[in-house]
């Protein structure tokens, strides 16, 4: 189903790259190239996702995002910026952000965010269990069952599997898995997610026909029945 | 006007100011305090006169006056009419104000012919007359000249010990500053080990020295690393491109599309490898700009370093190595960026995986003295010979037997630069076998 998208981005190749994309995707977008503008246009609130570049005209993105959020305005938001270092991904996301791409990024990654921005914005409650074909996890008693069959999960792994399975049939990057599930925000040099996502696919799959933990090459991770 | 001249000058200037003060000061004194003697003699005197009048009339005042000057040869005395002429006594003539009173005054007395100066004080007698009571000043002028005299001396001795004292200080201090500007001078021209000689005097230009040359140590030691860290730079980035170039060249020549896939998909991959290089570089340049102090927070540095081990744990065991995390032995708070502090010990522990795993094991250590807080991975393997060690810790390129493993070079220099963040350091050491990396930090203050 299409969603309403606002793009505020002044670099034409980046926002005619992106709204082809977007489009192809099925989503409608509006496409501002200034912040003032930007801001005039997401204060009716009635965009479902926000892709906004963190160096616009007029107003820069930071204050683009810490207006509407003075206002009430709670539209998720995606920031795209060329500033990558640690420091300033943590201040994007305590102005207000929800996520924070840097630039240059793939567009397996922006659509991964931007769904997992988009499902977010209607999941009904944190607490519901999800059953994805016969895989049921619980988060309140934080357990996990195949088939009927209990699967022991450490905490760190019943985390990942919980940020996959809120997100069923959407790729997951595995730079959203360490922010998401680790909190962390630098890029390891090893292959630290793989790893983890190899194992908890082990305790996941094994003795099973169906997998449900697919790799995505050159993205990511998908969990689907 | 050059510096020594303008200096010996103005030595010579406050020597010449300074000494005019002293001796014009004296002069004025002395020179106030023989004219109030006068004063005050010539009033006695008149005084005295007036009760000589007063008894004996006109006769006993003319042999009065014509006896003043008997004991004392600057005492002098005369009755005036109501013109101011002398009537009788010893003054052959006066120019005085016709006022009661002291009077400063040019007189001539009847046996001289030049005229004196003198203090007269007049007092009115009746029928228009005057009783002058004068006094000469020779004494009081003398004593004046004589003063004018030495002062003149004085001046000219006081410029001549000026230009003296002058041409001493701008030597000295001329010495001094030419030898810093011409060290500063060769330093400009490029030669940066330039060091300005300490005479070991402690004087004020030997502290200056010290300090200049401190400074140029400091800023030598900043420009090695910039240039140790653009060659690790263009090293690193060379692989990554050369690679990338050459899988952009077979994907072209790919004959399956399968091929031409896994080829393209290779690119992206060596791209993501070149923007972490040049993402770490940035924040390099980041920490060291201390921007993100503002960022800092408390956090706990044991929790951190468990999670990072349980973390890194299936790596280091697909690599072969053992994560032993410490036992907590006590409070290890700390306030600072934990996002850069996880980055940084990460970075240790990714090290140490992909150099130390042989040996087996990766420690994890925190532990915590006189206020400073120390992290420190210490793996098992090859390690760096000791002999390499210093070196190791001076300029973080890589090794020559782990040249064939990518980034470690940039990474232990983004590991520094967040340990000076911190306030604190990286250090290396021997772990025989083994290296350990220690970042040590000040714990934060408690209460």
């Amino acid at each position: 189903m299409g969603r309403k998208i606002l793009l505020i981005e002044d670099d034409r190749e980046t926002a005619a790259y992106l709204m082809r994309g977007l489009g192809e995707e099925g989503h409608v977008v509006e496409h501002v190239t200034d912040g003032r503008e930007g801001l005039f246009r997401l204060s009716d609130g009635t965009f479902d996702l926000i892709i906004l570049d963190r160096m616009v005209p007029l107003l820069d993105g930071l204050a683009v995002l810490k207006a509407m959020r003075a206002a009430e305005i709670t539209t998720p938001v995606l920031i795209l910026s060329a500033l990558a270092s640690v420091g300033d991904r943590i201040e994007g996301l305590e102005c207000g952000s929800d996520d924070y791409l840097v630039k240059p990024f793939s567009f397996a990654e922006l659509m991964a965010r931007a769904n997992a921005l988009l499902r977010r914005r209607n999941r009904p409650t944190e607490d519901l269990q999800i059953t994805i074909g016969d895989l049921v996890i619980d988060p309140l008693s934080r357990t996990v069952r195949r088939g009927g069959k209990k699967i022991d999960l450490k905490p760190r792994e019943f985390l990942l599997l919980e940020y996959l399975g809120r997100n069923e049939g959407r790729v997951v990057t595995r730079t959203m898995l360490l922010e998401q599930v680790w909190d962390y925000h630098f890029d390891p040099g090893t292959n630290v997610i793989d790893v983890h996502v190899s194992r908890l696919r082990r305790k996941l799959d094994e003795g099973f026909d169906r997998p449900l933990l697919r790799t995505v090459r050159g993205a990511g991770y998908i969990l689907e029945s | 006007m050059p510096t020594s001249i303008r200096i010996t000058l103005l030595a010579a200037l406050l020597a010449l100011v300074s000494n005019a003060a002293v001796i014009g000061f004296i002069h004025w004194r002395t020179y106030d305090e023989s004219v109030a003697t006068l004063r005050q003699q010539v009033t006695d005197q008149s005084a005295f006169l007036a009760d000589i009048y007063r008894t004996g009339g006109t006769t006993g005042l003319q042999t009065a006056v014509d006896d003043v000057d008997d004991d004392d040869p600057q005492a002098e005395a005369a009755v005036l009419d109501r013109n101011g002429r002398p009537l009788f006594g010893g003054l052959a003539s006066v120019s005085v104000e016709l006022s009661e009173g002291y009077h400063p005054a040019i007189v001539r007395l009847s046996d001289e012919s030049a005229t004196r100066e003198a203090a007269v004080y007049l007092h009115r007698l009746p029928h228009g007359r005057w009783l002058a009571s004068v006094r000469t000043a020779g004494e009081g002028l003398a004593l004046r000249q004589t003063l004018q005299r030495s002062l003149l001396v004085g001046l000219v001795l006081a410029v001549l010990l000026g230009l003296a004292c002058g041409l001493i200080v701008a030597r000295y201090v001329g010495r001094s500053v030419n030898a810093v500007a011409m060290v500063a001078d060769r330093i400009g021209r490029g030669d940066l080990r330039q060091r300005i000689s300490v005479t070991g005097s402690k004087d004020p230009f030997d502290t200056l020295a010290l300090q200049i040359n401190a400074m140029l140590d400091r800023i030598n030691a900043l420009m090695d690393e910039l240039s140790m860290l653009t060659d690790t730079l263009a090293h690193d980035l060379r692989s990554p491109v050369g690679r990338l170039r050459a899988a952009a060249d077979a994907a072209l020549a790919a004959k399956s599309p399968e091929h031409r896939d896994q080829l393209l998909a290779n690119i992206i991959q060596q791209s993501d490898s070149l923007m972490r290089i040049l993402t770490t570089i940035l924040e390099i340049g980041r920490s060291e700009a201390l921007a993100s102090r503002k960022q800092f927070a408390p956090f706990d540095a044991y929790q951190l370093i468990a999670e990072l081990s349980e973390m890194y744990e299936p790596v280091a065991e697909e690599a072969g190595a053992a994560l032993i995390l410490c036992e907590r032995s006590g409070d290890f708070a700390v306030n600072g960026h934990r996002q850069l502090c996880a980055q940084a010990v990460s970075n240790l522990i990714e090290n140490a995986i992909n150099y130390g795993a042989s040996g087996g094991s990766i420690a994890l250590d925190v532990s915590r003295s006189d206020g400073r807080l120390a992290m420190s991975v210490t793996d098992s393997g090859p390690g760096i010979p000791e002999a390499q060690l210093g070196e190791a810790k001076l300029r973080f390129r890589r090794l020559d037997s782990s040249r064939s493993l990518e980034g470690a070079g940039l990474g232990l220099t983004l590991v520094e630069a967040i340990a000076h963040l911190h306030g604190g350091k990286l250090s290396l050491a021997d772990a025989q076998p083994g290296l350990s990396a220690t970042i040590e930090i000040p714990a934060a203050i408690e209460g």
